[in-house]
C-alpha cells in the first residue's frame, strides 16, 4: 500500500479529549484516487495536515500511524520529513493564490522548490518545463507573477511541481471548490490521467459528493470528526448506509432539478 | 409586456479601461415572485452587470430601467430610494460583515440608516422596537435570533450568509441581486440557503438576478437564464428549456462541466480548450477558438442575439443545429478532440 493510515487520531489538548479527526483506517494504492468527503468541521483537512506532519504546527496533537510504503512517517524528525514532504508527498490546496508568494515570479518559486529538493538548477529548469506542457500550460507562463495566472493555471502549476518532483501521493484538499464548474471540469481530467499514466496514489479530500462520484475509486466519509461509511464510490453513492451519506448527497444540486 | 417589468436593462456597456467588460448587454427582470439567472464562467462580466445594476460601477452606455423610471440618472435621494429597493448579497460573507460588530448591531445599522428605526436607539442584540426588528429578520432567514449578540466569525460560513440576506432583507427591497451566494459554502450550507432563497421568493415575492457559474443550482430558482460570455449573451430564454436543450454550444460545455453523482445522468463531458481570453476578444464570434463546433463563418463574423426558437436567443450561427441536438457519439467526439465537424452530417 502506497500509503496507510491506521488508528490516527488529531488533537487540541490532552489524550482525554475528543479527536477533531480519528480516522480507524485509510488506504491509497499506487494508481487509486481515495475520496474523504465531509462538510466544514468534519476532519477531512486536519486529517491531510497530519499526514502531512504539519498537525503540529496548527498546536494539535497527533496519534496513531501513518506509512508511506510501509516506512513509518510519525515521530520522524524535522529533516527527515521534509525530505518527503513536498517531494513523494506533494499537496495541493483550496486556494492555489495563497500557495505561491505573490512578489516573486512563478517560475522562480517552481525551480527554488526543485533545487531545495536536491536537482542542479539547469536541470530544474528543463523540469519545469516539461511539467508545465504535462498539466497542458505553456511554460512561457512560468515568467509572470502569480496575480497574472488565473486560479484554474495556478492550480495547474501546483499540480506540475508535484509532478517535476516525481511525487508517488498527492494530497488535494479542495483543490476544485474555488474554481468555475468549466475550470474544475478540467482539473478533475487531469487528475485521473495522473492516476492512469503515471500511477500516482491521490487523497482528494472534498464536501461535494458529486465530484467524489466522478472521480474517486473509494470513498471515505467524515462527520464532526469521525468516520461514519468508507467503501467503493460506486456502491456508496447507490446504497448509502449511514444517513449522514444520504444527506450529504441530498444536498448535490442535480441539472434536472 | 413592459408593465411587467420590474427591471429592465437595454444595450448596457461597462468598460474598465479599454477592457469591454460589458457589452451590449439587454435583459428583464419581472416582477416577484421571479428569478433570473446570470451564468457564466470567472472573466464574463456577470459580476460587474450586477454592480452596473447597482450603480456601484458606472456604465459606458445603456440604459437601466427600475419600475419604469431612469436608474443611471439618479441622484441624491432618489439614488438613495433606490439602492433600498434594490440590495445586493455578495459572494463573500466574511468580507462583506464587519468583523468588529455583532450580528445584532449589523444589522440594527441597517434599520437606523434607513430611517426604519430610531437612531437614537441602542445596539442592536438590545430590548425595544430595534431588538425585535432584529429577532424577527433573523428569524426570517432561519437563525437563532440569540446569534444576534455574536460576531461573525464566531459563526460558520453559511450562518453569516444568512446574516448578509437578513441585512438585503432588512429595508424590504424588491430586487435583490445575488453575487454567487453560495460557491464559497459546502454542499450542505449551499442546498440550505437556496432553501431559503426559494423560500423568501414565494413570502416576500422577490425578484431577484441570481449571478452564478453552476447551471446546477438554477432549475428550481429561475425562470429565465441567460448565459453570459466574454461581456455579451450567448444565449438566453426560459430556464427549464435552456438547460433541457442548449442552443449554445458554450451552454452545451457548461452543462456538461457540472458533476452529476448519478452515473447515469452523466453528460460526455465537453472539455473547452483554454480559457476565455483577458482583454479584447477575437474576431468573428468570441467563443470560436474554444468552441468545439466552429466553422469559418465563426472566424469572420460575429453572431447576433437572435430568436431561434419560441422564447429562446443565441448568438450562435449554428444555433439551430445545435438546438436540434448533437448527433449521437459526438459528445465523446468532442472530449476526444477527435478531429472533423461532429454536426456535419457527411459520413
Amino acid at each position: 500500500m502506497k500509503l496507510e493510515l491506521r488508528d490516527l487520531q488529531v488533537r487540541f489538548g490532552g489524550p482525554d479529549t475528543r479527536p477533531v479527526a480519528s480516522v480507524p483506517e485509510l488506504t491509497v494504492d499506487a494508481g487509486e484516487i481515495v475520496g474523504l468527503a465531509g462538510e466544514s468541521g468534519s476532519g477531512k483537512s486536519m486529517t491531510i495536515l497530519a499526514v502531512l506532519g504539519l498537525a503540529g504546527t496548527a498546536g494539535a496533537t497527533v496519534t496513531g500511524s501513518v506509512k508511506l510504503d510501509g516506512q513509518e512517517l510519525t515521530g520522524l524528525s524535522g529533516a527527515a520529513l521534509r525530505a518527503i514532504r513536498g517531494r513523494r508527498i506533494a499537496a495541493i490546496f483550496q486556494s492555489p493564490s495563497l500557495a505561491f508568494n505573490p512578489v516573486f515570479r512563478v517560475g522562480q518559486i517552481v525551480s527554488r522548490t526543485l533545487r531545495m529538493h536536491g536537482l542542479p538548477a539547469g536541470q530544474a529548469r528543463e523540469r519545469a518545463d516539461a511539467a508545465m506542457r504535462s498539466v497542458l500550460l505553456s511554460p512561457e507562463l512560468l515568467r509572470r507573477y502569480p496575480s497574472q495566472l488565473s486560479g484554474g493555471q495556478l492550480q495547474r502549476v501546483a499540480i506540475a511541481l508535484a509532478l517535476a518532483l516525481r511525487a508517488e501521493v498527492l494530497l488535494a484538499d479542495e483543490p476544485t471548490s474555488a474554481l468555475d464548474v468549466t475550470v474544475q471540469a478540467e482539473v478533475l481530467e487531469l487528475l485521473r490521467e495522473l492516476r492512469d499514466s503515471r500511477g500516482i496514489a491521490i487523497l482528494f479530500v472534498s464536501h461535494d459528493l458529486a465530484v467524489i462520484a466522478e472521480l474517486c475509486d473509494r470513498v471515505t466519509i467524515m462527520r464532526a470528526g469521525e468516520v461514519v461509511e468508507q467503501g467503493p464510490t460506486g456502491q456508496v453513492i447507490a446504497a448509502p448506509r449511514h444517513d449522514y451519506t444520504r444527506e450529504l448527497l441530498a444536498a448535490v444540486p442535480r441539472i434536472g432539478g | 409586456m413592459p408593465s411587467e417589468a420590474l427591471l429592465a436593462v437595454r444595450d448596457l456597456r461597462v468598460t474598465y479601461g479599454a477592457v469591454r467588460a460589458v457589452d451590449g448587454v439587454s435583459l428583464q427582470i419581472d416582477r416577484g415572485p421571479f428569478g433570473l439567472a446570470l451564468v457564466g464562467e470567472s472573466g464574463s462580466g456577470k459580476t460587474t452587470v450586477g454592480r452596473a445594476i447597482l450603480r456601484l460601477v458606472p456604465a459606458a452606455g445603456g440604459t437601466i430601467r427600475f419600475e419604469g423610471r431612469d436608474v443611471l440618472g439618479l441622484r441624491g435621494r432618489p439614488l438613495r430610494d433606490y439602492r433600498r429597493a434594490a440590495q445586493m448579497v455578495f459572494q463573500d460573507a466574511d468580507n462583506s460583515l464587519d468583523p468588529r460588530m455583532r450580528v445584532g448591531a449589523t444589522l440594527a445599522e441597517v434599520l437606523k440608516a434607513h430611517g426604519l428605526a430610531p437612531r437614537g436607539a441602542g445596539g442592536g442584540a438590545g430590548g425595544g422596537a430595534v431588538g425585535d426588528r432584529v429577532a424577527a429578520l433573523l428569524r426570517e432567514a432561519a437563525l437563532d435570533p440569540e446569534l444576534a449578540s455574536r460576531y461573525p466569525h464566531q459563526l460558520s460560513g453559511g450562518q453569516r450568509q444568512r446574516v448578509a440576506i437578513a441585512r438585503a432583507l432588512a429595508v424590504s427591497p424588491r430586487l435583490l441581486v445575488l453575487d454567487e451566494p453560495t460557491s464559497a459554502l459546502d454542499v450542505t450550507a449551499q442546498a440550505r440557503i437556496l432553501a431559503l432563497v426559494r423560500r423568501l421568493r414565494s413570502e416576500r415575492e422577490l425578484a431577484y438576478l441570481l449571478i452564478t457559474h453552476n447551471l446546477a443550482i438554477i432549475g428550481e430558482l429561475c425562470e429565465q437564464a441567460a448565459v453570459l460570455y466574454l461581456g455579451r449573451v450567448a444565449e438566453t430564454g426560459p430556464t427549464a428549456g435552456l438547460l433541457a436543450r442548449p442552443a449554445h454550444p458554450y451552454t452545451l460545455a457548461l452543462r456538461s462541466a457540472v458533476p452529476e453523482v448519478d452515473a447515469a445522468a452523466r453528460r460526455s463531458r465537453i472539455i473547452l480548450s483554454g480559457e476565455a481570453p483577458h482583454g479584447a476578444p477575437p474576431p468573428g464570434c468570441p467563443f470560436h477558438p474554444r468552441c468545439p463546433v466552429a466553422i469559418d463563418i465563426c472566424r469572420v463574423s460575429v453572431p447576433a442575439l437572435r430568436t431561434v426558437a419560441p422564447g429562446r436567443q443565441a448568438a450562435c450561427h449554428r444555433a439551430e443545429e445545435v438546438l436540434a441536438g448533437l448527433p449521437a457519439g459526438t459528445a465523446a467526439q468532442l472530449a476526444d478532440n477527435r478531429p472533423g465537424d461532429p454536426l456535419s452530417t457527411e459520413p
